[in-house]
């Protein structure tokens, strides 16, 4: 017995002086690689890979990167990982596609500390894990990297988590605007949506676009008195119920006041703005309700099928609507304005993770993920809008993206890219704390609204108390 | 003397260690994670940052209504449990003494009762969710033959509920099985007794079938609330605990305030609640049992 408990001192003796050992180690040696690198960095970038070839010495590196995404964004951005990896050959990055419960599965991961070096993660998550310092400040390396600075990128894709702490970048931005089908205006002998913001339709003439658009079975439109709302052929609009925010902004509302100690959302400007939301499907029956949309097909098929004739979507719907393009006669126009021009912007970002024993390769990954030139099929395709200024400044390097190919038609442009350039103002998860508490709150509230149960007024005002309960403030004040 | 205890001590080992594959996994698989979770209840725990202990806050945060959704969530299970048991029960108990009969095709409908058991699921929430379709489902096609029209089913607050239990119906045959065998264990002997005395098959449901088969009931009620209880795959595939919170059930809600919330802490605790939910209402129906369950063994009472 004594025996043998002396073996296993000795033996775990010996393993914490290899791993104290090990990790001691690769901790020098990480330092060391980071001034070589990042010469080495610069240089490859003026003078290309040739240069590569002359013999530096790099230890091997494995990092972990998770991400989630369609079979597209996960063919795209594994391309984009191995011309990393064919750049920098004594890096090896081991990808891990995870398209479903995300946030459950890293957290399983870190409670096994198997925590990936780099990779997406949910804004609010991003933000909540930062604010518990698990994630690095993303701007410790802008404001020591030669190549990228935080002024070029636009403001809209960043997390803070606190003044001048930095908690990830988006992989790309998004935005929302209007998608249509050209004939079901033409059929109805509609002039074509806007694309300029200064032009939008205001939301009376939104809605009455909707109601000439919306046909019943036998061709009535919502505006004839024999219009037969229990049997409708083509809706005039579909719109994600989630995204009403774009609605409240628009309005002049808010979520929360900017300390986030007061809910807003119950104010007589964003429940007006959610009350006319809804009055789309109760009121006017030109949109469906959120029973009869599971039914509907998505997006461009909707579109397509003429089940649909606008969508009021995110940018990310052009890459289906690319695709099928041949088949679909479709426009890009900017989103309606009810008091004030405003696109919401979102997208999730790229962390890296405190876990990682490589901080300086996993930054060299980062910024060949931010930029467009290395995933350049996920912004032509549609579904990325690049997170860099200049991508959105340079004519040269628009046209590069936004123009010439299938999802991005005419008006593009104008409508998605400089609207949300110009107008756009960042989704919830940017800055609320607490947030996915808020929203369980909120949600079952709001689904009475769109199915006309209750008015947006009430609905709100009586979950008021509830939400200031669990209000914990904001990140940063916006 | 010697030899006898030596004898007991190589036997027990022998036991000990032939169990030793159970033990073991009910030790690493059962019984630590309940220590653990039991840990985790009386802290502030959500992976990512170190554990804090904070007493019996998260149980009293349920109980005294912190958390709104508590005792909503309580009472979605508790109607789901009341509706769906009772119902469960008494329909496998029919389905059981149709099939139990002579008839033609015995076997074949015997599979055809027993098959929605083996669906999985996901599966057979997908199908549901067709059918209840307030649009284009199957269910609301037939009743507008009789005339009745826009039931929403599943996306109603009022039937979300009621629905969920139509459909946990289908899969009865499993208790039915159960129920089967049972009756087939009845002594043919008894029945004949009560056609000797000149009774009908009335007689023979409520004075042989039905006291025979109690302890069969017995198992198949207990059985059915802890499986009630425990509810999940349907709110987490096709209602999302909506519409306003009607189908939040217990074990959804435990689930959201794990892995969407991820408070770990207030989670376990809220396991623990349900532990102890089902632990006394299985002791109630335990102790209820003496009253109506026959017993062979105990004789008269």
């Amino acid at each position: 017995m004594r025996k043998t408990a002396g073996l296993a001192w000795t033996g775990m003796i010996a393993l914490s002086v290899i791993v104290s050992g090990c990790s001691s180690n690769s901790g020098n040696s990480n330092t060391n690689e980071v001034s070589g690198n990042t010469v080495n960095n610069t240089s490859t970038n003026t003078a290309n890979n040739t240069v590569q070839n002359e013999p530096e010495k790099h230890d091997p590196v494995t990092l972990k990167y998770t991400f989630w995404g369609s079979p597209n964004e996960k063919k795209v951005q594994e391309a984009a990982i191995k011309s990393f990896t064919e750049k920098y050959p004594w890096i090896k990055v081991n990808t891990l596609h995870i398209p479903d419960a995300y946030t459950t599965k890293l957290t399983t991961m870190a409670s096994s500390n198997q925590m990936p070096d780099i990779g997406l993660l949910n804004g609010d998550v991003a933000l909540e894990w930062a604010s518990q310092g698990r994630i690095y400040n993303i701007l410790d390396f802008l404001n020591n990297d030669p190549d990228v600075s935080v002024n070029d990128i636009l403001p809209n894709t960043m997390y803070y988590w606190d003044e001048g702490k930095l908690a990830g970048v988006n992989g790309a931005l998004e935005a929302f605007a209007l998608f249509y089908n050209k004939d079901a205006f033409t059929d109805a002998g509609l002039p074509l949506p806007p694309t300029k913001a200064d032009e939008a339709y205001t939301w009376d003439q939104f809605v009455e676009t909707a109601q000439k658009l919306t046909l019943d079975q036998k061709g009535h439109n919502a505006l004839d008195p024999d219009f037969d709302p229990k049997a409708i052929k083509q809706f005039g609009v579909t719109m994600p119920l989630w995204a009403y925010m774009n609605g409240v902004v628009s309005n002049g509302g808010q979520f929360i006041n900017e300390d986030g100690t007061e809910f807003k959302l119950s104010d007589p400007e964003a429940a007006e703005a959610i009350q006319q939301w809804a009055d789309l499907i109760n009121k006017y029956h030109v949109a469906p309700s959120p029973t009869q949309s599971k039914n509907l097909p998505s997006g461009a098929t909707a579109l397509q099928s003429r089940k649909v004739a606008m969508t009021m979507d995110g940018q990310w719907s052009l890459v289906d609507l690319g695709a099928a393009s041949k088949k679909l006669n479709f426009g890009v126009g900017v989103a309606p304005v009810m008091k004030n021009k405003a696109t919401m912007t979102l997208g999730e970002p790229i962390v890296i993770f405190k876990d990682t024993k490589h901080p300086e390769e996993a930054w060299m990954l980062y910024k060949w993920m931010m930029n467009p030139e290395n995933t350049l099929e996920l912004q032509t395709s549609g579904l990325w809008m690049p997170v860099l200024k200049k991508w959105y400044e340079n004519e040269d390097l628009v046209s590069k993206w936004a123009a010439g190919n299938p999802a991005h038609p005419d008006g593009y442009q104008d409508a998605v890219m400089r609207n949300a350039f110009d107008n756009g103002f960042p989704n919830t998860s940017y800055y609320v704390k607490n947030l996915s508490k808020i929203n369980s709150i909120i949600d079952p509230a709001l689904e009475q609204v769109w199915l006309g149960k209750a008015t947006a007024e009430e609905a709100l005002a009586k979950i008021k108390p509830q939400v200031e309960k669990e209000l914990k403030g904001v990140y940063t004040e916006r | 003397m010697i030899s006898g205890r030596k004898l007991w001590n190589k036997e027990a080992r022998a036991g000990v260690l032939f169990a030793s594959p159970v033990i073991a996994g009910y030790l690493i698989f059962v019984l630590g994670p309940m220590i653990a979770s039991f840990i985790f209840s009386l802290s502030e725990y959500n992976v990512i940052s170190p554990l804090k202990f904070i007493g019996f806050s998260n149980y009293t945060n349920l109980i005294d209504g912190t958390d709104p959704l508590f005792y909503k969530s309580l009472g979605v299970t508790a109607y789901y449990v009341i509706l769906s048991v009772p119902l469960q029960i008494l329909l496998a108990f029919m389905v059981a003494l149709l099939l139990n009969h002579p008839i033609k095709g015995k076997t074949f409908f015997r599979t055809i009762f027993y098959m929605p058991t083996i669906v999985p699921a996901v599966a057979s929430s997908m199908i549901w969710l067709w059918l209840f379709d307030p649009d284009l489902g199957l269910l609301n096609q037939l009743l507008k033959v009789f005339g009745i029209s826009g039931l929403q089913w599943i996306y109603s607050e009022n039937l979300a509920v009621p629905s969920l239990v139509l459909m946990s119906l289908w899969t009865i045959g499993g208790t039915m099985v159960i129920f089967l065998a049972g009756l087939q264990g009845i002594p043919r002997h008894l029945y004949e007794s009560v056609e000797v005395d000149g009774g009908n098959w009335l007689h023979k449901l409520f004075f042989i079938t039905i006291p025979l088969m109690t302890p069969t009931i017995f198992f198949n009620l207990v059985m059915g609330f802890i499986g009630s209880f425990q509810v999940f795959g349907q709110a987490y595939i096709m209602t999302q605990g909506g519409p306003n919170n009607a189908t939040l059930f217990y074990s959804y809600y435990l689930y959201r305030e794990a892995f969407e919330f991820s408070s770990m802490g207030s989670a376990s605790a809220i396991a623990w609640v349900l532990f102890i939910v089902i632990l006394g209402l299985t002791m109630m129906v335990f102790k209820t049992s003496a009253l109506w369950v026959y017993s062979e063994s105990e004789g008269k009472r």
